[in-house]
């Protein structure tokens, strides 16, 4: 049996080395490798076993018991859980589009702004709230949205006559109409500064002849953002949204913080939903929370699959 | 070569660092473990030195016991664990060191205390349970307990109970008594009673709308008087409608007894799964009274009655609007925790420099005549978990619980904390906000008891420890006590107005579905009170998302009947 040839870089064709002589010869590397790997074994790895869980009555006491499909059955059956289910995507599709947009038009503003002074003042002012945590973010949003009469944003609306002295004041956190409007501003306030960067990285790319051409041809500066900037980010939005996509059902902190019992119907996700399910429960099942953090996993590793695909048919290659 | 050379090294500085993680979690642990057991070695040999007024006592508790008991320093050689929450208040940094230490010299073996947050307290507890974490004995919520209760988990301790030392002094016996099941299983102790809640009324704000508070006795008197706080000026701020009637931590509470922070709206409403004097279990929630009541609050929220807050302002926040120094859009009634709340309430008003003076409302002629009064809660409880060793389980009752209650030393460490720490006997002055307007001189002789600045705020007085000295069900038998006059005034008050909660239920889909019950309610309170619906319809939504786990529920409840 002839061996397996390979072609060298100087394109000279040599019998490939056995594989242990390969691996002895590149130890080095693969004993620098050896610690990442038992990491992702322990620490990635190891902990898969436990979706074995979604299968089994499993609660803090007593024996855990194999239950087949009961907990998916169950799940599926669940009202709460398909409005957690859809609230999850609605929220996090329309978090993934709103911050990109917004992202994409302060951008270009910045990337037209000539004092370097201003711009630079602006970029930190709007990256800063990305730093803070969501805690802070909530209890600051819930001060001025408060439906009493410390209310900032109420008195504002008061004092502005859109609300008359025989209105009540607006309860916005606890509005079903309200909730998502707000839920998406804050995002959108949040991480608007910190998306900006890729972006501004993409134009600071773009070469400067194209808008010489531009204004050679008599371009306006509107058309110049139109035919040279957005044509050049394009590449860059896609790859974002695709990168972003696969993320969707990630979706905890931000609504966790922000929601309440009284606007579960447009705000409970999956997420919180398996929160409440496990911690708000004296004698929780972790079979049926499991269960649905399984389904959870299943749903985004076949978004990361749909982007694979979307991410070779846009750039003509995938992202795993 | 060197790149080799520089690859091995820096895989060998990998494997070197996660080497001393792990390495470092070894030491960590066998370094508690040497701890513990040099804490347990000296523990013996101070068990051996303090042969005086510890071996005293215990030698009173064997005296006391059948003569069948195992001697629990015996049995209980390598100490006990146990398992608290935030009601232990001598935290880690409020003297916890000095609480154990003091519990060890005086029962005469290991102690150690593990102490979990407190509002995450039943989650931790159920990841502990599930890595197979057990404690000897832990405390427990009273809705807890009765979840755990049926699980085997936890040790019958109803001989123990009815030979344990402090049955001479107990003066409450109904307290337990009452928890045991029909077969007389008793699955937990509880030290005290469990209190409940008051109306507490600002008096400054009442006199600024001129009412007196003994002429509120019905719920038109108290609806009269919120609407006043809500459309006067009482804070006198120059601005009418800037404040409101009553504040609470949510329309209805996240526990039992669920209603107690808005009783005067609840009324004869029990908004959840109850026995009936009958004997049979139902859905308080669907009943007539609880779509009045529902009706009520729909009112008085429209009205400004209720601070709208309510629906997810959590206790702490209803407090702190309640007491905060800019009293513009906080509120003159809240219903708070009675006894030493009533000390801590006036201290909050005080330190936010706003009129402190308040004064408790008695029960309302609507809730006199139906329910009878402020609801008592459901006490918490010490549970052992049965290890499967009755002498081991019947030692950690004795070490634990028996001496909780001995009338003496470890009651009182229990009762208000560590010697010398919390509390003392030697002469000494201190002043507290010294060198404000606040500032207060306090000067004992020696011999008198008294309590001590708190460990870790001075400029407070300590309070009590985990059994607060009115609601204990064995009073101290050394005459230690400094309760505060107004806690002592509150818990007083309490007592005469109030009768027992109703008991929760135990029932499996219960315990599996109580979340999604709560949900349910929830969406048909915010429904009806706050977005002002159909009371009818939204009770309709509810049988019809949680009619047939309701159904269940109650078919388990009434067939164990």
């Amino acid at each position: 049996m002839s061996k397996k040839k390979v072609v060298t870089s100087g394109g000279i064709e040599v019998r490939e080395k056995p594989l242990g002589l390969r691996i002895w010869n590149n130890r080095g590397y693969y004993v620098m490798f050896l610690p990442v790997l038992i990491f992702l074994l322990i620490m990635h790895y190891w902990p898969m076993l436990g979706v074995r869980y979604a299968f089994y009555d499993y609660k803090p006491v007593g024996d855990k018991v194999f239950v087949g499909f009961d907990h998916f059955t169950k799940m599926f059956s669940t009202p709460a859980f398909w409005t957690a289910f859809w609230n999850t995507l609605q929220l996090s599709i329309a978090n993934l589009v709103l911050t990109n947009v917004s992202a994409v038009v302060v951008s270009i503003f910045l990337n037209e702004m000539k004092n370097l002074f201003a711009k630079k003042t602006l970029q930190t002012v709007i990256y800063l709230p990305h730093f803070m945590s969501w805690a802070v973010v909530a209890s600051i949003f819930s001060l001025f949205l408060s439906p009493s009469s410390t209310g900032m944003v109420n008195g504002l609306l008061r004092d502005w006559g859109i609300l008359k002295e025989a209105d009540k004041n607006i309860y916005f956190l606890a509005s079903t109409t309200w909730w998502r409007p707000i839920y998406w501003f804050i995002q959108v306030w949040k991480e608007t500064g910190w998306g900006t960067i890729i972006y501004l990285a993409t134009l600071s790319g773009i070469n400067p002849e194209l808008y010489e051409a531009a204004d050679i041809d008599g371009a306006t500066r509107m058309q110049k953002i139109r035919f040279v900037t957005l044509p050049a980010l394009t590449n860059t939005i896609i790859t974002v949204l695709i990168l972003n996509l696969a993320k969707v059902m990630n979706l905890f902190e931000s609504v966790f913080v922000l929601y309440n019992n009284a606007v579960f119907e447009v705000s409970d996700v999956i997420a919180t939903y398996i929160y409440r399910q496990t911690f708000a429960i004296a004698l929780p099942n972790y079979g049926y929370s499991t269960a649905v953090g399984l389904f959870r996993s299943l749903v985004g590793c076949v978004l990361v699959l749909i982007c694979n695909y979307a991410s070779k048919r846009v750039r003509g290659r995938g992202i795993v | 070569m060197k790149k080799k050379a520089l690859s091995l090294l820096l895989a060998s500085t990998m494997v070197i660092s996660l080497t001393a993680c792990g390495g470092g979690g070894d030491n960590a642990s066998s370094s508690s473990s040497n701890n513990s057991n040099d804490a347990a070695a000296s523990n013996s040999s101070s068990n051996d030195a303090a042969s005086g007024d510890t071996a005293a006592s215990n030698d009173a508790a064997g005296d006391t016991a059948s003569g069948e008991k195992p001697d629990y320093h015996e049995v209980l050689k390598d100490g006990i664990t146990v398992v608290v929450n935030g009601t232990l208040t001598a935290s880690v940094d409020n003297g916890q060191a000095d609480f154990e230490k003091q519990w060890e010299e005086a029962v005469g073996i290991d102690l150690t205390i593990q102490q979990l947050d407190h509002s995450g307290y039943t989650d931790a507890v159920g990841r502990l349970f599930a890595s197979q974490d057990y404690p000897d004995a832990m405390i427990m919520s009273a809705e807890m307990f009765k979840q755990y209760a049926p699980t085997g988990l936890l040790w019958d301790m109803a001989d123990a109970y009815a030979n344990a030392e402090f049955q001479s002094r107990i003066t409450l016996p109904a307290i337990n008594e009452n928890m045991k099941d029909a077969e007389g299983h008793l699955y937990a102790f509880a030290p005290a009673y469990g209190n409940g809640c008051v109306t507490y009324v600002k008096k400054a704000w009442l006199d600024a709308v001129g009412i007196n508070i003994d002429d509120v006795k019905t719920y038109d008197d108290y609806y009269n008087m919120l609407k006043a706080f809500h459309d006067g000026d009482p804070d006198g701020n120059g601005v009418d409608g800037d404040t409101y009637g009553v504040v609470a931590a949510g329309f209805i509470g996240t526990e039992a007894p669920w209603i107690n922070y808005l009783p005067e709206f609840w009324q004869d409403a029990f908004p959840a799964i109850y026995q009936k004097e009958d004997g049979s279990w139902v859905d308080g929630f669907q009943e007539d009274a609880t779509k009045e009541a529902l009706l009520r609050m729909q009112q008085a929220y429209k009205d400004g009655a209720i601070d709208p807050e309510t629906l997810t302002a959590s206790t702490k926040i209803a407090r702190e609007k309640w007491f905060s120094n800019d009293q513009k859009g906080s509120s003159g009634v809240f219903t708070y925790w009675a006894g030493t709340w009533y000390r801590t309430l006036t201290d909050n008003l005080i330190k936010n420099e706003v009129n402190e003076e308040l004064v408790q409302l008695p029960p309302i002629q609507e809730i006199k005549n139906s329910v009878g009064g402020y609801l008592n809660r459901e006490a918490p409880v010490w549970v052992i978990i049965d290890q499967g060793d009755p002498v081991h389980n019947q030692a950690v009752f004795d070490a634990l619980l028996d001496t909780m209650l001995d009338g003496d030393v470890v009651q009182t460490l229990w009762v208000y904390g560590a010697e010398d720490v919390h509390w003392s006997t030697k002469a000494e002055e201190f002043t507290t906000n010294p060198g404000t307007d606040k500032a207060q001189d306090y000067s004992y002789e020696e011999g008198v008891f008294h309590l001590k600045p708190s460990p870790n705020d001075p400029n407070t007085v300590w309070k009590k420890n985990y059994i607060d000295p009115a609601l204990a069900i064995s009073p101290l038998t050394n005459g230690f006590n400094d309760q505060d006059e107004l806690a002592a005034a509150g818990n007083k008050f309490f007592t005469e107005n109030c009768v027992d909660a109703p008991a929760t239920p135990v029932s499996e889909t219960f315990t599996n579905e109580s979340g999604t019950i709560h949900d349910a309610k929830m969406a048909v309170i915010t429904a009806v009170v706050v977005d002002g619906g159909d009371v009818e319809s939204a009770m309709q939504t509810y049988v019809d998302t949680v009619g047939s786990i309701i159904d269940q529920c109650l078919t388990e409840l009434n067939a164990a009947q």
